[in-house]
């Protein structure tokens, strides 16, 4: 089994490679991916010499001694990184967590569960399917650690999270195992399950006991002394033994010579072997925990992070006959209260409102006003100009879809602006209530300012949303037609060098884009509001971005009719399908 | 009217360079016929459904759907078309009912409630209206498929194996259903690689190998084919003489 798992890792590695490297014999390809190494070897490799310069001249004596505080720090990192892990691991117990190791593919479930294959072996592929994801995640925490680093240094740094993030998804797996065998009917089975939870309660109370002690008794006088105490209780007593598994997996990231590195990772890998061991003890519960994933799928999406839907009432139904934008809306609102329950928003809403009222009350002077009141405008912002690239229920999704969309006789035009019509109106509403919320608290937000242009100012930046919201979208839409393989399906996310410079172009373009089709209506506006301004004052803002918002929505409407063409050749085979 | 197919091509573009998966393909389907499309696994079937129902683009020739080209005229001639695909293909967030709801509209189905009734009935899916697809089997999301495909009065009906996954029950509903439309005077093409069905509805047969059509007729005018004659008179022996894999069975 292990040679052919690693068949498969190999073989899917290699042709992954290759069917993204294929792809950089188109020049929009090969420009992304030129993209991203640069942002690459700008990001990490060149700071990186840069840093190791500045190292090589502290080495000259040029540099000045860690405080005192520093060093402290350092010396109790085995301790705060154990305690922090002893949290997260008790934690898993009480609140479920996925590793992902028993989350078979469908071609896995096919392929590998009916053949002659031991649980044991499946996990063990399981384990080495997940090496790649571990280690290249690894590599980038060590690329991006500390300015400061050496290469050496970083490549350790790399070595002990990779080693980390092994034993986390051996350990996660392994209270799944321990939870399925809670269920089973062998009463053995289910009191060896409660043997790893035992030994965890005591540990818990060893440390708390002394972590009490410690505290409880003369309180710290400042931080520095917390970090002792905290150092004290993890170098002393049973409470040292109770931490030594999590400080051993925190040491190889925070040791300092290349020997105490050698022993810290012997100590973290002992703690690896361990975690193993007990996994592959567990694998007599691996039936169940695997059929319960395998249930799970069957009624669940099959992708990874998809949503569940659920059917509720939505109160809109849909007419048989009508414009086909509306049918595109309405199948976009379909999917988003499913996902999101409208009584729950209805709540969210409610409880908004009551925050802005009670923040109102209690007067200028009070800082949760202000407070408020910033979060709503800073919402604002955000949704106008991020939530177009977060909100993918529009072309960028539906791609997935491509093969049922093209049969269908509706013009490209109107297939993209009906993807346009939800999203923009969902993304506009947000805005406009937070913006709500804001204006109302505006007095305390921007005191200097007059109600005047206050109110002025949000209401033309309300005018304004719809036409910015939608104009993004557009740009975003357009991409995912020319650019149909960087474009993540549904819940997916593109991968690769390409993609990663897609990124980068997308967001330095859209923001490029946005400001270029802005510029005729900021004009108009610019020249309704000199016109008017010197005779009505701030309220001129209004038609000024009345102005502007017609002709960017005018834009739009350009685009989405420029934009059919592109929709019409768009080939099926060029959209990018994974497992 | 129906559809017809002159010199039809298409390409793709692999690893290893280009390859023709249809090449030169012409053929009528006349009103009222049901033609069906047979021919071994790659041979271009599946190609051939997909650019006529507009997913693919052909490379070359034309394809027209009761005298409205593809690519010179698509609405016109998708309105016409319904295609019912082998891979149910649906929106995993709406409903059976919202399925056929929102095909009714952008197909502008009047009698819309007529219709889904009748369909709902018919397609044994009474009682799922309110399922999401992924609480249904794969035969129900084909018969879902199916009746998306027959809500609107399409007269050119393209099925790509439309009896994968459905039970005999279903089957027969599946083939009487395709018989009547044809009697309504609907164009069908039939994709499938189960003989007997092709031989029980269909008035004539295309087969295709390797990209191209080797053989087109009646069951009669096929047997009747001078290289045939020794080969049987079932569309199995002479769908094997003609590939040239009789021999080898």
């Amino acid at each position: 089994m292990l040679s052919a798992s690693v068949y498969i890792i190999v073989c899917s590695f290699r042709n992954q490679l290759s069917v993204r490297l294929r792809r950089l014999k188109q020049p929009r390809y090969l420009l992304g991916a030129i993209v991203g190494v640069a942002y690459l070897y700008f990001s990490f490799f060149a700071r990186w010499r840069t840093s190791s310069r500045a190292t090589a001249a502290r080495r000259n004596g040029r540099s000045t001694p860690l405080p005192a505080m520093m060093a402290t720090l350092t010396a109790a990192g085995p301790a705060m990184g154990g305690l922090a892990l002893m949290v997260v691991t008790v934690s898993s117990w009480i609140m479920p967590f996925n590793s992902g190791l028993l989350d078979f593919s469908e071609p896995e479930v096919q392929f590998l569960f009916p053949a002659p294959v031991s649980r044991r072996q499946l996990l063990i592929h399981r384990m080495l399917r997940s090496q790649i994801g571990m280690l290249f995640g690894a590599l980038i925490v060590g690329l991006v650690s500390g300015s400061s680093l050496g290469g050496f240094t970083r490549l350790r740094v790399s070595i002990g999270v990779w080693i980390l993030l092994v034993t986390g998804k051996i350990y996660f797996t392994s209270v799944t195992l321990a939870r399925a065998r809670l269920r089973s009917r062998d009463a053995r089975s289910r009191r060896v399950a409660w043997l790893p939870i035992g030994v965890m309660t005591a540990a818990v109370a060893v440390v708390a006991t002394a972590l009490t002690r410690e505290f409880l008794q003369t309180p710290p006088s400042g931080f520095e002394e917390v970090l002792q105490r905290l150092g004290r209780v993890s170098t002393t007593g049973l409470s040292a033994i109770a931490l030594w598994p999590f400080m051993a997996m925190i040491r190889p990231l925070l040791a300092e010579g290349p020997l105490a590195y050698v022993a810290a990772l012997v100590q973290a890998l002992l703690v690896t072997l361990a975690m193993a061991a007990w996994m592959l003890m567990s694998d007599e519960a691996f039936q169940d925990a695997a059929a319960d994933v395998v249930a799970r799928r069957s009624v669940e999406p099959a992708t990874t992070g998809a949503p569940t839907y659920k059917v509720r009432s939505t109160g809109w139904m849909l007419a048989p006959v009508g414009r086909p934008e509306t049918a595109f809306a309405w199948k976009a609102a379909m999917q988003t209260l499913r996902t999101v329950d409208k009584r729950s928003m209805v709540r969210m809403l409610a409880i908004l409102g009551m925050l802005t009222a009670v923040a109102a009350s209690l007067g200028q002077a009070n800082k949760l006003a202000s407070m408020v009141g910033g979060f709503s405008l800073a919402g604002t912002v955000f949704a106008i100009l991020m939530a177009p690239q977060v909100l993918r229920i529009d072309m960028r999704q539906d791609l997935g879809h491509l093969e049922l969309l093209k049969t269908w006789p509706v013009k490209a035009s109107a297939v993209i602006r009906g993807q346009l019509l939800w999203p923009g109106a969902l993304i506009t509403g947000a805005a406009w209530t937070l913006l709500a919320v804001a204006m109302f608290l505006s007095g305390t937000v921007l005191p200097s300012v007059s109600l005047g242009w206050r109110m002025s100012g949000g209401a033309a930046l309300a005018l304004l949303a719809p036409s910015l919201v939608l104009s993004q979208l557009t740009i975003h839409n357009a991409v995912a037609l020319m650019f149909p393989a960087w474009v993540p399906l549904g819940n997916q996310r593109s991968r690769g060098l390409d993609a990663m410079g897609q990124r980068l172009i997308m967001l330095g373009g859209t923001w490029l884009l946005l400001m270029l089709s802005a510029v005729p209506g900021a004009l108009a506006g610019g020249i309704v509001w000199f016109a008017l301004g010197r005779f009505v004052g701030p309220v001129a803002l209004l038609p000024a971005a009345a102005v502007c918002t017609a002709i960017v929505g005018m834009e739009v409407l350009l685009a989405t009719e420029a934009l059919g063409p592109l929709y019409e050749g768009l080939d099926v085979l060029a959209v990018e399908r994974s497992e | 009217m129906g559809l017809s197919v002159e010199h039809f091509g298409r390409t793709y573009t692999t690893a290893t360079g280009t390859f023709a998966a249809v090449d030169d393909l012409s053929f009528i389907v006349g009103a009222g016929e049901i033609v069906g499309l047979i021919g071994p696994n790659g041979a271009g079937k599946t190609t051939t459904l997909r650019s006529l129902a507009g997913i693919l683009r052909p490379t070359s020739g034309h394809l027209r759907i009761d005298g409205h080209d593809l690519i010179e005229a698509p609405l016109e001639a998708k309105r016409c078309l319904a295609f019912m695909p082998d891979e149910p293909h649906l929106f995993e967030y709406l409903t059976v009912e919202e399925h056929l709801r929102l095909v009714a509209r952008l197909y502008g189905v009047t009698d819309f409630d007529r219709r889904s009734a009748t369909l709902i009935e018919e397609l044994e899916l009474k009682g799922k209206e309110r399922s999401l697809p992924g609480e249904l089997s794969r035969g129900m999301r084909q018969k879902v498929v199916i009746a998306c495909g027959l809500v609107r009065n399409a007269t050119t009906l393209l099925f790509d194996e439309p009896l994968t996954g459905l039970d005999p029950l279903g089957i027969r509903r599946m083939r009487n259903t395709i018989v009547a439309r044809a009697r309504e005077g609907a164009a069908i093409l039939l994709s499938s690689h189960l003989l007997h069905l092709v031989e029980e509805v269909c008035s004539r047969v295309i087969i295709m190998d390797r990209g191209k059509k080797i053989a087109d007729g009646t069951f009669a005018e096929l047997a009747a084919r001078p290289d045939l004659v020794t080969a049987g008179s079932s569309l199995e022996q002479i769908f094997l003489r003609v590939t040239g894999h009789d021999a080898q069975s």
